[in-house]
C-alpha cells in the first residue's frame, strides 16, 4: 500500500522533474517527428537531417549570436502521442519546431502549436487536408499531394500510358495520393486497371503482382514508401512485368536501390529534388552518410531545408518573437536549399510545385530525360 | 483469517484502511481537491497528458469490466473506442448533430455492435474470443480505413468541440475537467456493478463457468452483459476523444491501442479499480516520462513493465482479498 | 491470362505465404499446447530470426557464398541460435510467472515482444537491411505458371521442418512427453516427466522454426526490418487458431488457408487487397462460430 502511495507519488514528482530546463543561453528548437513504432525509421532520418543542419548553423555562429540546440518530440505517427508530444515541445520553450512526417498525426498538433503560437515548419507530411486547419502559423514546404499527382499525370501522357495500377499502403500519405491520382487520372478518360491496398510490412505482395500482371496496365505506381516499394519492384520484375514503374516522393531514397537490386533499373520516380546529382545535395548525402552511417531518407533534404528556413527567417526577423519569425517566413524568398527555393502561398504551403521526374540508373537516381 | 473467502472487493483492499466513514471522506475529498488542483500545478503539457491518462482510465474501467470482472479476454476493445469516436465524427460532420445527440447514438451503435460481435461467439472459451475480438477489431480499423464515409486514413477532421450550457468546452483545461468527471461517473458505475446481483454472476462465472450454469445463471447472457457495458464505456471514451482531438484516424483504433488498453488494466491487477486506475496512469504516463531517452524510452519501457510483472505478477496493486 | 491461369498463380502465392504463415504458428500452437500461453513474442522471434540469419550468412557468405547453400547453413545456425533465445526468454520472463495467473504472463508476453522490437529498432537505427542473398532467378514454366526453384526449396524445407516436427511430436520421448504436458500437466509430473526439460523443448523448437521463417523470408523477399515479425506474429496466431490451437496438423492446415485466403482474397471481384484483411477474419470468425475449437482443434476444459 505504502509503496503504492510512493511509487504515484514518485511519479507525480518525476512529471514536474521532467520538464525539461531550457539553458536561457541557447535557442532550442523542437523537432516532432515519429521516432519509434513502425514509422521510425523515416521519422529518426528527418530528425538526423536536422540535427545536421543544426551543427552546420552552430558552426557558423549560430542564430541572433546563441547557440541552437535541438529536442526531439517522438509523434509515434500517432495522433495522440503527437498530440503529447506537441503539448511537451510548447510547454518547454522552443523558438520553432520543424516536424510533421504523418499526415495524419500531424493535424490534431496544428492547434496545439496555433495557440502556444510557434512557427511551424513542416517538412513532409503534404496531405492537402492539412491547409484547411492551418491556424497560420504552420508553413508546408512540401508540394501537396496535387502537385504530384499533376506532375505524374503529365508523365504518363507524355509517354502514352494509357492504363495504369495504382497501389497505396493504407495510411493518409499514400492513400491521398492515390485517390488523387485514380480521380484525375479517370476525370481524364484513361483507366484505372487496379487499385491495391497493401499493409506495410508485409513482405509477400506476390497475389497482389499477379492481380496487376493479369490485368497487364501499361505502368504501375506505387504512392507509398521505399521500404516496401523496393520488395514490390522486385517481385514484379520477378514475375514478369514488363510495363513502366513510377513511384511517389516517399519512395525517393537510395535504399530502394539497395532492397530492389537491379529490378529498379529504369523505375520512375516524382519527387521533390534531391539526392547526388545536385551539387550541394551531394555535400549533403556525403556528410549525412559520414555522421550518421547510412544513406539519407525520402525526406531529410526536405527537414535540413526547414531548419535551414527556420534559422534564417529567425535572424532576418531579429528576434525570436513569434508573429515576427512568422511574418517573415510568409513573405519568406529562401534560396539557400538543397530542394530549391522557397516561399509560400497565402495558404503557407510551398509557392510552386517542386516536383521533378527522377530516373534510376545504375543503383543511383537521376534526372529523367 | 476467515473461514471462506471473502467476495474481492473492487476496492482491492482500501476498505480495510479507509474503515470509518470519516477517513473514507477525506480521502475522497482529498482526491477530488488534488484532482482540481492537478492542472495548474503541472502546467499545460502536464494537463494534456493527464486528460490522456483519464481517457485511458475510463476506457479502462470498461475493459476491466470484460477482463476482470467476467473474465473475457477482449483483444479488440480499440473497436468500441473507434466505434464511439467514429460515430460522433460522422453524424456531427455530415449530418450536423448536436454532440449531445451523437453521444446516445454512439452509444446505441456500440451495444448493438457489441451485440452483434458478442452474442454468436461469447459461448466460445477464452483464447477463441481472444482471436474473434481482435479480429472484429481489426475489421472495423480497415473498414473505417478503406469508407469513403470514415474519411479513408486520413480520418475525419473538423470535429467541432461540444457546447455544455452556453460553456464551450474547447481548450485541454477545459477537457481535462470533463475527463474527470467521466472518470469520477465511470467509477462509481465500476463499484455499483461489482456490488450488483450481475456482478455477483460475473464474478461466479469467471471462477467456475460450469458451476455457474449449473446453479442457473445463463452463461452467455452474463457474458453479454459484460462486453456490453464495456463497448458502453468504450464509446464514451471515443466520442469525447473525437470531440477533444477534434480529428480522428484509424491509426489511433489499431492493435497496439488494444493492447495498450488491456495492458492498463491487467498490469495494475485487474478486477481491481485503485489497480485499473493505477496500470492507466503507468501506461500513459512512463513513456511520456521517458521521453528525454528518445527511442530508446520504448525499450526502458518495455523492460519496467517485465520487471513489474515478475516481482508483481498479479498486478501491482495488491491482492488481500483474503483478509 | 485465363482465368485458370490466375487461379493456378494465385494457387502457388498462396501455397507459398501459407508455409510462412504455418512455420511461425506451429510456434504458436506448440507453445500453447504445453504451457497454455499466448506466446505474443513469437513473431519477434521469426524477426531475430531473420537478422540472426543475414548476421551468419554476411560471415559465412566468403566461404559458403550467398546462394542457397550459404543460406541453408545461416539458417541451421540462426535456428539453434534463436531456438536458446527462446529457451532464455521462457526460463527468464514466463517461468517465474506460470503460477500467475494466465492473463499476466500475456503482458510479460507483450512486454518481451516490446523489448526485442525496440532493441531492434536502437541496433538497426531503424533501418531496412538488405539481405544479400543470391538466389538466382531459375524456376520451371508449366504453360503460364512459373515457379521458381527458390520457390520449391522454401515450400520443400518449410514441408520438410514440419514433417520432422511431427515425426518428434508423435515418436520421440520428447514428444509424447509434450502431449502428456498438454493434457494435464500436474499429473505428467506426478508421473516423472521432467516438465521443465519439455518446456524448453518445446519453446527450442517454436523458437528454430520461427527463426527458418525469417531467414527465409530475408533470403527469398530480400530485406529485414525491425518491425516485420509484428504482422506475420498476427497472421500466424490467427492461423494457429484457425487450424485449432494446440493442434500441429491444425497449424499447418490454418497457415495454409490463411495464405490461400489471402492470394484468392486478393483477386477477388469485390473483396481485393483493400478488404483481403477483412474477408480473412470475417472467414475466421465464421470458423469459430460454427466450429468453436478451430479445424483440427480438440474440445477442451480450460479456464482463465
Amino acid at each position: 500500500m505504502r509503496n503504492v502511495m510512493k511509487t504515484a507519488a514518485g511519479l507525480a514528482l518525476a512529471i514536474v522533474l521532467g520538464m525539461p530546463a531550457i539553458a536561457q543561453d541557447k535557442l532550442t528548437i523542437g523537432i516532432m517527428v515519429p521516432t519509434t513504432g513502425s514509422e521510425a525509421t523515416y521519422g529518426q532520418d528527418m530528425a538526423n537531417a536536422v540535427n545536421l543542419a543544426i551543427g552546420e548553423i552552430n558552426a557558423a555562429g549560430g542564430v541572433l549570436g546563441k547557440q541552437l540546440t535541438s529536442t526531439v518530440g517522438d509523434d509515434g505517427c500517432d495522433a495522440q502521442l503527437a498530440v503529447n508530444a506537441a503539448s511537451k515541445l510548447a510547454a518547454s520553450g522552443v523558438v520553432g519546431v520543424v516536424g510533421g512526417y504523418c499526415s495524419g498525426a500531424t493535424i490534431p498538433t496544428l492547434k496545439i502549436y496555433g495557440d502556444a503560437k510557434i512557427p511551424l515548419i513542416i517538412p513532409a507530411a503534404n496531405s492537402t487536408k492539412l491547409i484547411p486547419e492551418n491556424p497560420g502559423n504552420a508553413f508546408m514546404i512540401n508540394s501537396t499531394g496535387n502537385d504530384q499527382v499533376a506532375k505524374a499525370i503529365e508523365y504518363f501522357n507524355g509517354k502514352g500510358i494509357k492504363s495504369i495500377a495504382i497501389i497505396n499502403q493504407g495510411d493518409a500519405y499514400s492513400q491521398d495520393l492515390a485517390d488523387l491520382t485514380k480521380k484525375n487520372w479517370e476525370a481524364a478518360g484513361n483507366k484505372v486497371t487496379n487499385f491495391e491496398v497493401t499493409n506495410k510490412g508485409e513482405q509477400d505482395y506476390s497475389a497482389v503482382v499477379t492481380a496487376i500482371t493479369s490485368a497487364n496496365p501499361d505502368a504501375v505506381f506505387w504512392t507509398a514508401y521505399y521500404a516496401d516499394g523496393g520488395l514490390l519492384i522486385r517481385q514484379l520484375r520477378e514475375r514478369g512485368y514488363q510495363g513502366l514503374i513510377a513511384v511517389g516522393d516517399g519512395s525517393n531514397s537510395p535504399e530502394l536501390f539497395k532492397i530492389a537490386g537491379p529490378a529498379a533499373e529504369g523505375v520512375i520516380a516524382f519527387s521533390n529534388p534531391t539526392a547526388e546529382f545536385l551539387p550541394q545535395a551531394k555535400a549533403f548525402a556525403d556528410a549525412y552518410q559520414k555522421q550518421f552511417g547510412a544513406a539519407p531518407g525520402p525526406y531529410s533534404t526536405l527537414s535540413y531545408d526547414a531548419m535551414k528556413l527556420l534559422a534564417w527567417a529567425i535572424n532576418t526577423a531579429g528576434t525570436t518573437d513569434s508573429a515576427k519569425v512568422i511574418e517573415t517566413l510568409q513573405g519568406a524568398n529562401f534560396t539557400d536549399t538543397i530542394s530549391g527555393p522557397i516561399s509560400f502561398t497565402p495558404e503557407k504551403t510551398l509557392a510552386r510545385s517542386n516536383f521533378v521526374v527522377l530516373q534510376g540508373k545504375g543503383g543511383a537516381w537521376t534526372l529523367a530525360q | 483469517m476467515a473461514q471462506f473467502p471473502e467476495r474481492p472487493s473492487p476496492w482491492g483492499g482500501l476498505g480495510a484502511i479507509l474503515d470509518t466513514p470519516a477517513k473514507r471522506w477525506t480521502a475522497i475529498a482529498v482526491i477530488l481537491v488534488a484532482m482540481a488542483a492537478a492542472p495548474f500545478v503541472f502546467g499545460s503539457y502536464g494537463t494534456v497528458i493527464l486528460t490522456n491518462a483519464l481517457l485511458y482510465v475510463l476506457l479502462a474501467l470498461g475493459l476491466n469490466v470484460v477482463v476482470g470482472y467476467a473474465g473475457l479476454l477482449d483483444l479488440g476493445f480499440a473497436a468500441f473506442f473507434a466505434v464511439g469516436a467514429y460515430t460522433v465524427g460522422i453524424s456531427t460532420l455530415h449530418f450536423g448533430l448536436n454532440f449531445w445527440l451523437a453521444l446516445p447514438l454512439a452509444v446505441l451503435i456500440a451495444i448493438i455492435a457489441g451485440v452483434v460481435i458478442g452474442a454468436p461467439t461469447l459461448r466460445l472459451r477464452s483464447d477463441y474470443l481472444a482471436i474473434v475480438t481482435l479480429g472484429f477489431g481489426e475489421i472495423v480499423r480497415i473498414t473505417a480505413r478503406n469508407l469513403r464515409e470514415t474519411g479513408g486514413a486520413s480520418g475525419l477532421i473538423g470535429i467541432d468541440s461540444p457546447w455544455l450550457f452556453g460553456w464551450h468546452i474547447r481548450t485541454p483545461l477545459d477537457f481535462y475537467y470533463v475527463f474527470c468527471v467521466l472518470v469520477i461517473l465511470g467509477v462509481i458505475a465500476s463499484v455499483r456493478l461489482a456490488n450488483s446481483r450481475l456482478g455477483r454472476a460475473w464474478l461466479y462465472v469467471r471462477h467456475d463457468e460450469d458451476a455457474a450454469e449449473a446453479m442457473g445463471i445463463d452463461r452467455v447472457r452474463v457474458k453479454l452483459a459484460a462486453y456490453i457495458v464495456g463497448a458502453i464505456y468504450g464509446s464514451i471514451g471515443g466520442a469525447f476523444f473525437a470531440a477533444n482531438l477534434g480529428a480522428i484516424s484509424p491509426e489511433s483504433f489499431s492493435f497496439r491501442q488494444s493492447v495498450l488498453i488491456l495492458m492498463a488494466v491487467i498490469l495494475g491487477g485487474m478486477g481491481k479499480i485503485p489497480g485499473v486506475i493505477l496500470g492507466a496512469f503507468i501506461v500513459i504516463l512512463a513513456p511520456e516520462l521517458l521521453r528525454d531517452f528518445g527511442d530508446l524510452r520504448l525499450l526502458i519501457f518495455a523492460v519496467g513493465l517485465l520487471l513489474i510483472m515478475l516481482f508483481r505478477p498479479s498486478g501491482i496493486w495488491p491482492v488481500r482479498s483474503k483478509r | 491470362m485465363t482465368i485458370f491461369d490466375i487461379f493456378t498463380n494465385q494457387l502457388l502465392n498462396g501455397i507459398v505465404l501459407g508455409s510462412f504463415y504455418a512455420l511461425v504458428a506451429l510456434g504458436y500452437t506448440m507453445v500453447f499446447g504445453v504451457v497454455k500461453l499466448l506466446n505474443f513474442a513469437h513473431g519477434e522471434l521469426y524477426m531475430v530470426g531473420g537478422f540472426a540469419g543475414f548476421l551468419l550468412l554476411s560471415f559465412l557468405a566468403p566461404y559458403l557464398g550467398p546462394g542457397w547453400f550459404g543460406v541453408a547453413v545461416s539458417m541451421v545456425l540462426a535456428m539453434i541460435a534463436v531456438g536458446f533465445l527462446g529457451v532464455v526468454i521462457e526460463r527468464v520472463a514466463y517461468a517465474p510467472m506460470l503460477s500467475a495467473p494466465r492473463l499476466s504472463i500475456l503482458i510479460t508476453a507483450l512486454a518481451v515482444s516490446l523489448v526485442l522490437q525496440n532493441g531492434m529498432l536502437t541496433l538497426t537505427k531503424g533501418q531496412y537491411v538488405p539481405f544479400g542473398a543470391a538466389l538466382g532467378f531459375g524456376g520451371v514454366r508449366l504453360g503460364s505458371l512459373f515457379i521458381s526453384y527458390n520457390q520449391m526449396v522454401l515450400v520443400g524445407v518449410a514441408g520438410a521442418l514440419m514433417l520432422g516436427l511431427e515425426l518428434f511430436v508423435s515418436r520421440t520421448q520428447y514428444g509424447r512427453a509434450m502431449r502428456a504436458i498438454a493434457v494435464d500437466k500436474d499429473m505428467s509430473r506426478l508421473m516423472g516427466i521432467n516438465v521443465n526439460a519439455v518446456i524448453a523443448v518445446t519453446f527450442f523448437l517454436g523458437s528454430a522454426l520461427a527463426a527458418a521463417a525469417g531467414t527465409m523470408a530475408g533470403a527469398y523477399y530480400g530485406s529485414l526490418w525491425y518491425f516485420m515479425g509484428f504482422l506475420i506474429g498476427l497472421k500466424a496466431f490467427t492461423a494457429a487458431v484457425i487450424g485449432g490451437i494446440g493442434s500441429i496438423p491444425g497449424a499447418m492446415l490454418g497457415g495454409l488457408i490463411l495464405g490461400l485466403l489471402e492470394s484468392f482474397g486478393t483477386q477477388l471481384p469485390g473483396v481485393g487487397s483493400e478488404w483481403k484483411d477483412v474477408f480473412s477474419f470475417s472467414v475466421l470468425i465464421l470458423v469459430l462460430v460454427f466450429k468453436p475449437t478451430g479445424l483440427l482443434g480438440k474440445p477442451e476444459q480450460e479456464r482463465m
